[in-house]
């Protein structure tokens, strides 16, 4: 087959019809990665424009541009769109196009997952901005403090738009986190082992699990306040043994890492772009390997630096305030290897170059004043004025934006394959730059000044009027130059000239696949035997467009890739990806709808599209596999290998484990605020416990030692599976649905007999809501197992298929597993004296 | 998944030492075990001083990992993140003997 035919072949196989049918139904990653891009450029405008109406308001004293009620819902979803509906999604774009083709694979482990991804990230950012459009957006601050925004003090809809809106968000998140963290570890190219993996792919592994433990518990504190808000469960009311400082510790143990998980991608960016700029390879990549690491640690011991004002005993201070100072160790030790490596390099000043030179001036004046307001005396002054907001804008545009934009410099050649201008983004570069600095720098001065944040007009003796004035100023000039930056993109994408690959000689495999890339990205997958493969072969790419790498003969319409062993990078099993389908949109579509029926306080009409979720993820699920065994397929330099189905360690069962690991955090989450609650919360111990009877300690019982049971027949029904006994595996997997039935029918028993009303007190509603998450791990274990012997008992499970049924003992496991904490912290107050 | 467990094992105690002083701390307060004066200090302070020390020796003592990693890229990481984790330990650990406890 010579090339052009392969490229006919592949391309009929993997990609999308045009159209609105294409549009709706393509799974494809570059399809996916390039639209959260740009609907991430498109909010980060909307974003824009609400904070130069921010500006508008506080350039002159007394200001009556907006009123207060919209001055709050102005600085409120701009903080939210910019946290979450850009800087997130914008990464993620990033890396869901990118990363395939920086490891030399033709698409992500869970395509479906992605474009899932994609359509509830629309949908909720649709959502929220249209609360915007309606005048009920939210406004309680992007941090959403309880009791601001607790019913009695926000009686309308603007806080539920926010916690339901956020979540439905956060879903894309999580999914995105999940599809990148299985993806770099399963599908690279053959050979490539996790030290010859481009820096990219590690900043983004590292924060993609971030993510994972990071988002859990900002989930489940809108899900507490939101609780609380509609059926008045009060966790987060002190009068009944709730408290305010819950809902922070819940909202900063996610959003100090978010901070960091912003900013590493973005450092993933630099240390691709920056050495490919120098001439030279990337200095330190083991030290800055341990850095990234220190950092991902780190950052999770920092979140209590956001609460120095809140009356916390010296010592707990002490701990926060030293591990904020740390994580600028490990930050210096990148920005040093940075530094080495332009050092070692002949630097080149184009435009991505000055991107970068942006960054580092705005980004160590940003760290800097970070390791200040670390400093407790400091930040008791400077905390909630305009310097924390000059403070993290420096943070986050320096460290975001400006690398953002080396990258997106950087990459737009192999977006288009088209050559570059650099005229105009010479002149975006200096107006935001200069922008930028005009109008944050005047923010460390108001705030030191006594300038609080969030106020939404001053007085003119005040003495703010002309720094806020100079600073709107800036603002105005920085949006300028953003508006350059996309007339400039726009220009590239429709008037420039076609341009060979790889302009910038960079030795990273994306530039060995044509520009713009074909759906399918590589006609052929490489073996990978050095960190900048193009570097030692300039003929690679040549060579793969003839077929001499792996995978090269298209075969029966299936979408194949690579997977390796996660450490070495040996072949360990082909993966056979699922093709385009409306699956992803129709169960966005009705997910979206039950946080539309909530939104509506349509509570028992959400069991509607919940009960939709669960038959679409049913199909979902079904719609893989084969039913009979494939055996182990030639792949090509003459090597064979397994069919994902038919491997151990297929993506399905590496995405439930991580699934279940961002659930444990979110439990872990529920049984830290149930502790923190008992130990620090004013009004307990509770008026009313669960007490001790024989009901309870039968009910109890029965739940333990028939979700125990259940996980047995798990096991068994897999490990009979595995010796080639079906109707023994399919009895045992029944039986496994009945023992979670009888864990179902006690702990409902357990939650009717023995529980106290969860309105009472904040005892109850965390018992209660301990007990909810364990009935909720009954049933989708149940659903695990039932599905199971579905597929057994349809032909699709044999002794060399057993996917289905590993992944349903996982679940069994989890819920086993969780259902003893819980019942211990339910049960160990009951039976205290 | 081995080095990604062997690289991250001084970080990951450093993790779960950082939320144990925490935690005692608090819990330690509520109950009031500041109260309990002990060899010249209080119960808490012993118990804090007592277990950040083992925290940055227990630290410490991953150090051997480094010598079972397979390549020298494991090795080096390794290393570098089993000194990172015991040397913030040691940092953010130092408040239980540099501040007031519960005050």
């Amino acid at each position: 087959m010579n090339a052009l035919r392969r490229h006919r072949a592949l391309e009929a196989i993997w990609g999308s019809p045009t159209g609105w049918r294409g549009t709706a139904a393509s799974v494809n990653h570059s399809d996916i990665g390039k639209r959260f891009v740009v609907a991430a450029f498109v909010f980060f405008a909307i974003g824009g424009v609400l904070a130069m109406m921010i500006r508008a308001q506080l350039a002159t004293p007394g200001s009556a541009f907006v009123g207060p009620d919209i001055y709050n819902q102005l600085f409120t979803m701009h903080g939210s769109i910019m946290m979450f509906l850009f800087a997130i999604p914008m990464f993620e774009g990033l890396a869901l196009y990118m990363l395939p083709k920086l490891l030399g694979s033709r698409d992500m482990a869970f395509p479906r997952l992605s474009a899932y991804g994609w359509w509830c990230y629309l949908f909720g950012g649709t959502i929220l901005i249209a609360s915007l459009a309606f005048g009920v957006a939210p406004d309680g601050g992007w941090f959403m403090y309880t009791p601001l925004s607790s019913k009695a003090y926000t009686p309308g809809i603007n806080a539920d738009v926010w916690l339901l809106g956020i979540t439905f968000v956060e879903i894309s998140a999580i999914s995105a986190a999940i599809e990148i963290t299985v993806s770099i570890l399963k599908l690279r190219a053959p050979g490539m082992r996790l030290d010859r993996m481009p820096l990219f792919a590690w900043y983004m592994l590292v924060t993609a699990l971030m993510m994972i433990v990071a988002f859990p518990p900002l989930i489940l504190g809108s899900i507490l306040l939101e609780v609380e808000r509609a059926f008045d469960w009060p966790f987060f009311d002190p009068a009944r043994g709730g408290s305010p400082l819950l809902w922070q510790h819940l909202f900063w143990l996610f959003g100090h890492p978010e901070v960091y998980i912003i900013f590493l991608p973005a450092a993933g960016v630099i240390s691709t772009v920056l050495p490919v700029m120098a001439r030279t390879r990337i200095l330190g990549y083991g030290w800055i390997v341990a850095a990234l690491l220190a950092i991902a640690f780190l950052s999770f011991g920092l979140w209590v630096h956001h609460m120095f004002t809140t009356g916390i005993p010296h010592m707990a201070l002490g701990f926060f305030s030293a591990a904020s100072a740390l994580v600028a160790v490990p930050t210096a030790v990148q920005v040093f290897a940075w530094i080495g490596t332009l050092w070692n390099g002949r630097p080149e000043l184009k435009l991505p170059m000055l991107y970068l030179l942006g960054f580092f001036l705005i980004f160590v004046i940003g760290g800097l004043t970070g390791v200040m307001l670390a400093m407790v005396p400091f930040d008791w002054q400077a905390h909630d004025t305009h310097f924390v907001v000059a403070h993290l804008h420096y943070v986050l545009i320096g460290g975001f934006i400006f690398p953002m934009l080396a990258g997106a410099y950087y990459w737009l050649p192999h977006f288009t394959g088209r050559a570059r201008e650099d005229l105009l983004g010479r002149a975006a570069f200096w107006l935001i730059f200069a922008g930028f600095n005009v109008t944050f720098f005047m923010m460390h001065l108001t705030g030191l000044l006594g300038m609080r944040r969030r106020i939404h007009t001053y007085s003119d003796e005040m003495g703010w009027t002309l720094l806020n004035l100079v600073s709107s100023v800036g603002s105005f000039v920085m949006a300028f130059g953003f508006a350059l930056f996309a007339i400039d993109v726009a220009l590239h994408i429709y008037l420039s000239r076609r341009r060979r690959r790889n302009p910038w000689n960079a030795g990273t495999l994306e530039w060995a696949m044509p520009v713009p890339t074909p759906a399918y990205n590589i006609a052929s997958l490489p073996l990978v035997a050095d960190r900048e493969p193009l570097a030692g072969a300039p003929s690679l790419a040549a060579a793969l467009a003839r077929g001499e790498g792996y995978l090269a003969q298209p075969r029966h319409g299936w979408r194949e890739t690579m997977a390796v062993e996660t450490t070495t990078g040996a072949i360990d099993h082909v993966v056979v990806v699922p093709g385009n389908t409306f699956l992803p949109i129709v169960t966005a579509a009705v997910t979206g709808c039950f946080f539309l029926c909530l939104l509506a306080g349509q509570y028992w009409l959400s069991l509607l599209p919940v009960a939709g979720v669960v038959a679409l993820g049913w199909r979902w699920a079904w719609g893989l596999d084969w039913r009979k065994d494939i055996g182990p397929l030639p792949i090509g330099r003459g090597e064979v290998a397994p069919i994902h189905r038919e491997a151990a360690g297929a993506p399905g069962w590496w995405g439930s484990t991580f699934l279940l690991v961002a659930d444990g955090t979110l439990l872990a989450s529920l049984l830290f605020g149930y502790a923190f609650l008992w130990v620090i919360a004013p009004n307990w111990p509770p008026p009313e416990r669960i007490e001790g009877s024989l009901l309870l300690a039968i009910a109890a019982a029965v739940a333990a030692v028939a979700a125990a049971t259940g996980t047995v027949l798990a096991r068994r029904s897999l490990a009979a599976s595995v010796k080639g006994s079906l109707p023994s595996a399919q009895r045992a997997a029944l039986a496994a649905a009945a023992a979670q039935a009888v864990t179902l029918g006690a702990l409902v028993t357990l939650s009717l007999t023995a529980l106290p009303a969860p309105q009472a007190h904040a005892y109850a509603a965390c018992s209660w809501a301990l007990l909810i998450y364990s009935l909720l791990h009954a049933a989708i274990a149940l659903l695990c197992v039932s599905f199971g012997r579905a597929r057994i008992a349809g032909g699709h499970v044999s002794a060399a298929r057993t996917l289905d049924l590993r992944v349903a003992r996982l679940f069994s496991d989890y819920s086993a597993a969780t259902l003893a904490i819980v019942l211990v912290c339910l049960l160990a107050p009951a039976l205290a004296p | 998944m081995s080095l990604l467990a062997r690289t991250s094992a001084g970080l990951l105690l450093w993790a779960f030492g950082f939320s144990l002083l925490y935690a005692l701390q608090g819990t330690g307060c509520a109950y009031g075990w500041q109260e309990i004066e002990l060899f010249r200090g209080t119960l808490l302070r012993w118990i804090l001083v007592a277990t950040w020390l083992l925290l940055v020796a227990a630290g410490l003592a991953l150090l051997r990992l480094a010598r079972s990693a397979s390549s020298d890229f494991e090795k080096r990481v390794t290393l570098a993140t089993v000194l990172a984790g015991a040397a913030a330990m040691l940092v953010s650990g130092s408040p239980v003997v540099l501040t007031s406890a519960c005050g």
